[in-house]
C-alpha cells in the first residue's frame, strides 16, 4: 500500500510539473531577436530593369523569408500629419500608404505594418528585421497583376531621425519600402524603425 | 490498493483541472490589460479612401492633401511637422516616423508574472490535493 501511495505522488508530482511549464509556454512572449543595423544599402542596377506597371492597388504581400502572407489595406494620412497605420487586432494586415506609388510604378511604393499589436502579440512584420539582402517579395495587384522586390538592404534607425527623403524620396524605378518598428522599447512603443528597401524584379500582368 | 489507483487518478485529474489556472492567468491579464488604443480598429480602410485620392491621373499626384477624417493611433513623438505637400512620386510625404508596434500587454512583466504565478498556483494545489488524499488513505487503514 505504501509502495502504491508512492506512486499516486509521483504521479501528482509529474502532473504538477507539467502544470508549471504549462503556465510558462502559453504566454505571448515576444522575445526580439538582437541587431539592430542589418545591412549596407545596395546600389541600383538599371541595366536590367524590368518592365513597370500601372496604376492598381496592392492587394496581397508575400514575404515566404518570413512567413508573411496577407491582405494589404489603405493607409492614409492621420490628423496630425504622420502616416496612418493598420488597426491593432489580433491579425492585424499590412496597409499600403495611399498617397505613395502603386508597386511597380516608378517610385516608392510604401508599405507598413505592426511588429507587435500588444495584447494580441506578434504584428504581421514580426520578423521583419530578418530580411536579407536578395530575399524575395511579392505583391499581387487589385487588377491580378503582381510585382516581385528583391531586398536591398535593411535597416534600423531611430524614430528621432527617420530617413525621410531616403524612404519618401524620388527614385528612378519601381521600389518598394516596407516599414515597421524595432529597436529598444520604451512605454507602450519602439525607439526605432525598421526600414525595408527593395527594388523590382519582376511584373506579372 | 483500489483506493489507492482511484486516489492517483483523482490526482492526475486535479492536475489536469489546475492547467487551466494559468490559461486562465493569460487570459486575464489579456483582457485586463487596456486596449491600446480606442480608435485603433476605426480608421477602416474605406474611410481613408476619400474620393479625391482616387484620381484618374496614373502618377500618384493626388491633389488633395488633407488629412483623412479618422485619426489613427497616435503618432510617434517624435516633432510632428506638417507633411509635405509635394509634387514628388509620393504626392504627400507624411511627417515624423510611423509607429508601427505597440507592447502593451504583449512581454510585459505584469503577464509573465501572472503567468508564473498562475503556474505555481496550479502546482501548489495539485502538491496539496496529492498530500491530502494519501493522508486520508492512511488514516482510513486502506
Amino acid at each position: 500500500m505504501t509502495h502504491l501511495s508512492r506512486r499516486a505522488f509521483v504521479t501528482a508530482a509529474l502532473a504538477s510539473l507539467l502544470v508549471s511549464c504549462a503556465g510558462h509556454g502559453g504566454g505571448a512572449s515576444a522575445t526580439r531577436p538582437g541587431g539592430t543595423h542589418v545591412s549596407a544599402r545596395s546600389s541600383a542596377d538599371p541595366a536590367n530593369a524590368p518592365s513597370t506597371l500601372g496604376r492598381s492597388v496592392p492587394a496581397r504581400l508575400r514575404i515566404p523569408e518570413i512567413g508573411v502572407d496577407t491582405p494589404v489595406m489603405r493607409l492614409g494620412l492621420a490628423q496630425d500629419g504622420s502616416v496612418q497605420v493598420p488597426p491593432i487586432t489580433a491579425h492585424d494586415r499590412a496597409g499600403w500608404y495611399q498617397h505613395s506609388p502603386t508597386p511597380g510604378q516608378t517610385g516608392p511604393s510604401v508599405i507598413l505594418g505592426h511588429v507587435t499589436v500588444g495584447a494580441y502579440g506578434d504584428g504581421v512584420f514580426r520578423h521583419l528585421d530578418r530580411l536579407r539582402r536578395g530575399d524575395g517579395i511579392t505583391v499581387r495587384l487589385e487588377n491580378g497583376g503582381s510585382a516581385e522586390f528583391t531586398v536591398t538592404s535593411v535597416r534600423t534607425v531611430a524614430k528621432a531621425d527617420f530617413p525621410t527623403k531616403a524612404v519618401y524620396g524620388d527614385v528612378d524605378r519601381p521600389e518598394l519600402r516596407l516599414i515597421t518598428c524595432g529597436g529598444p522599447r520604451t512605454g507602450d512603443g519602439y525607439l526605432d524603425n525598421v526600414i525595408v528597401f527593395a527594388a523590382l524584379s519582376t511584373t506579372h500582368h | 490498493m483500489r483506493r489507492t489507483v482511484l486516489s492517483a487518478t483523482a490526482a492526475a485529474c486535479v492536475a489536469v483541472l489546475a492547467s487551466t489556472v494559468p490559461a486562465f492567468a493569460h487570459g486575464a491579464s489579456a483582457s485586463a490589460t487596456p486596449r491600446p488604443s480606442a480608435p485603433a480598429a476605426t480608421p477602416a480602410p474605406s474611410a481613408t479612401t476619400a474620393p479625391s485620392a482616387r484620381p484618374s491621373a496614373p502618377a500618384g499626384d493626388e491633389p488633395s492633401a488633407v488629412p483623412t477624417r479618422e485619426p489613427s493611433r497616435a503618432a510617434t513623438p517624435v516633432p510632428s511637422v506638417a507633411p509635405s505637400e509635394g509634387r514628388g512620386q509620393v504626392g504627400v510625404v507624411p511627417s515624423g516616423a510611423p509607429d508601427t508596434g505597440v507592447t502593451t500587454g504583449s512581454t510585459g512583466s505584469g503577464s509573465d508574472g501572472m503567468l508564473i504565478g498562475g503556474g505555481t498556483a496550479g502546482a501548489l494545489a495539485v502538491g496539496g490535493a496529492a498530500v491530502f488524499l494519501v493522508r486520508r488513505r492512511r488514516a482510513t487503514g486502506a
